[in-house]
C-alpha cells in the first residue's frame, strides 16, 4: 500500500533548519495496522502528515498505492484523500456548530453523493460506533469517547482503505481508551483496514501488528515485528 | 442543504459578530436609500417647482437676455433735501407724483413671428408666446424731510397670455376656482385673472378692478395654482401686455413677445429641439427644467444640496466602513477556524469548496444586513416625512428701478429686485432601482468581506493548519 523511499523533511524556522524526518525508509502492506512509537517532537506527527498527502517530503517519495504523491497536483491529492483515506485525531477536530451527523456527513461531502445515500450511510456509521442514538447532538454535548467515536464514524464513513490516527487516545482517560483501542481494532478487522496509528502510549501500541519508533526524525522497526493483533 | 446547515450553524454559533456586521452593513445601506430617498423627494419638490414656472407641459422655454439699459431709459428717482425727481425717458418732473409702469425687467423681447418658426420645428408639437412683465407702483411723496426714507416699489407680476394657447404657459397649470376664464372675445379687453394667493391678500374677487400701466382692468376670474409652483399674479391678454408693456429700455413691445413655451414630442426629443432652438435664434437663452433648476435658491437649494452632497458622503463613508468592519470580522472568524477548514481539507474538501462555505456564510450577512437596511431606509424616509419643515424655492428678478438719494451717510443708490419664494413639501421617495441599488451593495458588502476571508482560505496549507493551536 505505503512505500516510503528516503523521505525526508526538513523544516525552516528562521534561519535555523530543523529535519522533522530523516532517511526514512518504510513499506506498509495492505490490511496491516502499524503503530508508530516515539517522543514528543521526534517528527511521528510529520510522518503520518506525508502519508496522507497533507504535506510533501523535502526529499524522498511517498508512493500510495503507486501514486508518488510528489506528482499529484493539489487536486489529485485531494481526491486521494476523500476517497481512501481516513484521519482520526487526538483533539477529534470535530466542527463544533454540527451534529455528530452533520460532521460524519462532512466526509461525504468531497464524494457528491445523493443526500438520501449520504443519510442512510451516516446513520449507518454512528450505529457502528455505538453512537446511533446521538446523532442530533453538536460535539459539546457528548463526552471525549464520544467524541472520538464520532469521529472515527467520520474518518470510516466514506470506506477509505486507510485510517491515520494521530494520538487518538491522547485525550482520553484509560478506561475510554482501551475501548477506543477495541473499537479501531474491531473494526480493522471487520473492514480489513490499513491502519497508521501515531501514538506515544505503548498499551496502544502493543495492540498492532507492528510497531516503529521515531526518534530524531529516524524511523526503526521495533524488534519481534511483524506479528498478528491481539485483543487485549 | 448541509452548506445551508453548516451556514446557518456557523452564524448562529457566532451571531453576536453576526448581528454587527449585519448592522454595520443595515446602517449603511439605510443611509443610502434614505439619502437617495430625501435626493429624490427634492428633485421632485424642484420638479414641481420648476413645472409650476413655466405650466404643465412644458419643456423647453426661449427667452432673450435683456439688452443694457441706456443711462436715461427706465426711471431714476432722486431723492434730496429739496424733495423727489424723478426722470423718465430723460424727462424730469419734481413733487408729488405716482409711477405706474409695465416692463420686462428679466427679459430682451423676441419678434412674435419667432414662436411660428419655433411651432416648425421638427419634434415640436406646440410653441406660445407670452410676456413675462413687472408693474411696478410707486408714490412718491411731494416733500422730504432729510430722514425719509426711499419708498418701496409694489411690483405686481404679471403674465401676458396667449389666448390661443392655453395649453401652455403659466397659465395652463392653474384651475379657474371663481369667476371665468379668458375667452377669445377677451384678446383686446382689459380683462384680468388674479392669483388666488395675490386676490385674497389684496381683496380681490371676480368683477374687482386692478389697476396695471394706469389702466384699469376687470377681474374676470381668480386662478388656483398648485401650492409649490410660482404663478404670477395677474394674468392679462397678450396684446394688452403687448400694447402696455415697455422693454428695460423703455420701447414698445408691440409685436414682441419675452417668453417662448415649447412642448416637444417626447423627453428624448428635448435635446434635439434645444439644439435647433439655438440655431433658430441665436441670442436666446434656450432652457430646459434641468438648467432652470440651477436658478432656484432657497432652502430647497441648501436641501438639494445636502441630500445630495452630505447625505452621499455620509452614506459612502458609513458603507465604507460597514464594508470594513465585516472584512476584519470575516476574517477574524476565518482566523479562528483555521483549525477546522485544515480537518475539511484533510478529509477531501477542496478549497473552493471552503471558499464557497465563508462566502455564503459572508452573503447571508450581507442580505440580512441589506433586508434591515431597506426597513431602516423606510424608516429614515419615513422621519424625514414627517418631522421635514416645508421648504422653500427663491427666483428673484430685478424690477428695472433704480434709486438714487442722500443721506446722512453720503449718497447711496439702490436697484430693488423682487423676489418669488414658493413653499415645496419634500416627500422622499423609495423606488426599485433604489431598493435593487441598496440589495446589490449588501450582496457587495458580503462579497467584499467574504473576498478577504476566502483568500485566507486558498491560502491555507492543510498540515500547518491542523498543527494550530487553539
Amino acid at each position: 500500500m505505503y512505500t516510503l523511499t528516503d523521505v525526508n523533511k526538513i523544516y525552516q524556522k528562521g534561519r535555523r533548519t530543523v529535519p522533522a524526518l530523516r532517511d526514512v525508509n518504510l513499506a506498509i502492506a495492505d490490511g496491516e495496522w502499524l503503530a508508530v512509537q516515539g517522543r514528543t517532537g521526534h517528527g511521528k506527527t510529520t510522518l503520518l502528515q506525508m502519508l496522507g498527502g497533507l504535506d510533501q517530503p523535502t526529499s524522498g517519495t511517498v508512493e500510495f498505492d503507486g501514486q508518488n504523491f510528489s506528482r499529484l497536483r493539489e487536486g489529485q491529492l485531494t481526491d486521494v484523500r476523500a476517497n481512501a483515506i481516513g484521519f482520526i485525531f487526538q483533539t477529534f477536530n470535530l466542527v463544533p456548530t454540527l451534529s455528530a451527523a452533520d460532521n460524519v456527513e462532512a466526509a461525504l461531502i468531497p464524494l457528491g453523493s445523493r443526500l438520501g445515500g449520504r443519510r442512510s450511510r451516516v446513520a449507518s456509521a454512528l450505529d457502528s460506533v455505538g453512537l446511533g442514538d446521538r446523532a442530533r447532538h453538536v460535539p459539546a454535548e457528548l463526552s471525549g469517547g464520544q467524541q472520538q467515536r464520532v469521529a472515527i464514524a467520520r474518518a470510516l464513513v466514506k470506506e477509505p482503505k486507510v485510517l491515520l490516527a494521530d494520538e487518538p487516545t491522547g485525550n482520553l482517560d484509560e478506561g475510554t481508551r482501551d475501548e477506543i483501542i477495541d473499537l479501531l481494532e474491531t473494526l480493522w478487522r471487520e473492514r480489513g483496514l490499513t491502519v497508521v496509528l501515531v501514538t506515544h502510549d505503548s498499551t496502544v501500541a502493543r495492540r498492532a501488528q507492528r510497531v516503529a519508533v521515531m526518534s530524531k526524525g529516524r524511523l526503526s522497526i521495533q524488534p519481534g515485528s511483524p506479528r498478528p493483533a491481539t485483543t487485549s | 442543504m448541509f452548506f445551508l446547515t453548516y451556514v446557518r450553524r456557523e452564524l448562529w454559533r457566532r451571531r453576536r459578530q453576526a448581528i454587527v456586521i449585519a448592522l454595520g452593513l443595515a446602517l449603511g445601506i439605510g443611509l443610502v436609500i434614505t439619502a437617495t430617498a430625501a435626493a429624490a423627494g427634492v428633485r421632485n419638490a424642484q420638479g414641481n417647482v420648476l413645472k409650476g414656472l413655466y405650466g404643465v407641459g412644458t419643456d423647453i422655454t426661449v427667452t432673450k437676455k435683456p439688452p443694457a439699459a441706456s443711462p436715461a431709459a427706465g426711471t431714476r428717482v432722486q431723492l434730496g433735501n429739496g424733495g423727489a425727481r424723478v426722470c423718465s425717458n430723460g424727462a424730469c418732473h419734481t413733487g408729488a407724483q405716482k409711477i405706474d409702469n409695465l416692463r420686462s425687467p428679466a427679459y430682451g423681447p423676441i419678434g412674435e413671428s419667432s414662436v411660428a418658426s419655433v411651432r416648425g420645428l421638427h419634434g415640436v408639437t406646440g410653441a406660445s408666446g407670452g410676456l413675462a412683465l413687472t408693474d411696478n407702483q410707486i408714490t412718491i411723496p411731494g416733500t422730504l424731510g432729510p430722514s425719509t426714507r426711499m419708498p418701496s416699489p409694489k411690483s405686481i407680476t404679471v403674465d401676458g397670455t396667449d389666448i390661443s394657447h392655453p395649453e401652455l404657459g403659466p397659465l395652463s397649470n392653474g384651475t379657474i376656482s371663481s369667476g371665468r376664464g379668458f375667452s377669445s372675445s377677451d384678446a383686446n379687453s382689459d380683462v384680468a385673472l388674479v392669483d388666488a394667493n395675490y386676490a385674497a391678500a389684496n381683496s380681490l374677487r371676480a368683477g374687482s378692478k386692478i389697476t396695471l400701466a394706469k389702466t384699469s382692468f376687470t377681474v374676470t376670474g381668480i386662478v388656483s395654482q398648485p401650492q409649490s409652483s410660482n404663478p404670477p399674479n395677474v394674468y392679462i391678454p397678450l396684446a394688452r401686455a403687448q400694447a402696455l408693456g415697455k422693454s428695460n429700455q423703455d420701447k414698445s413691445l408691440q409685436g414682441q413677445v419675452n417668453t417662448i413655451y415649447v412642448a416637444t414630442a417626447s423627453a428624448a426629443d428635448v435635446g434635439t429641439v434645444q439644439h435647433e432652438l439655438s440655431g433658430l435664434l441665436p441670442s436666446a437663452t434656450v432652457t430646459t427644467s434641468s438648467s432652470l433648476a440651477s436658478q432656484v435658491t432657497g432652502s430647497l437649494a441648501n436641501t438639494a444640496k445636502l441630500a445630495n452632497d452630505l447625505g452621499r458622503w455620509l452614506s459612502v463613508l458609513v458603507l465604507v466602513a460597514a464594508f470594513a468592519v465585516a472584512s476584519l470580522l470575516t476574517v477574524a472568524a476565518v482566523s479562528r477556524r483555521v483549525r477546522e477548514f485544515g480537518t475539511l481539507k484533510a478529509l477531501g474538501w477542496r478549497s473552493r469548496r471552503i471558499v464557497l462555505q465563508v462566502m455564503g456564510e459572508a452573503i447571508v450577512m450581507g442580505v440580512v444586513g441589506g433586508a434591515v437596511g431597506v426597513g431602516l431606509g423606510y424608516l429614515g424616509a419615513a422621519l424625514i416625512r414627517k418631522i421635514s419643515p416645508t421648504l422653500d424655492a427663491t427666483l428673484t428678478q430685478p424690477t428695472g428701478q433704480h434709486f438714487e438719494g442722500m443721506g446722512p451717510n453720503g449718497p447711496s443708490s439702490s436697484s430693488p429686485t423682487v423676489s418669488h419664494t414658493v413653499p415645496v413639501h419634500m416627500l422622499p421617495q423609495i423606488s426599485l432601482p433604489v431598493l435593487a441599488l441598496a440589495v446589490g451593495l449588501a450582496v457587495a458588502g458580503g462579497l467584499i468581506a467574504g473576498m478577504f476571508g476566502s483568500w485566507q482560505v486558498s491560502r491555507l496549507h492543510p498540515a500547518a493548519a491542523l498543527a494550530r493551536v487553539e
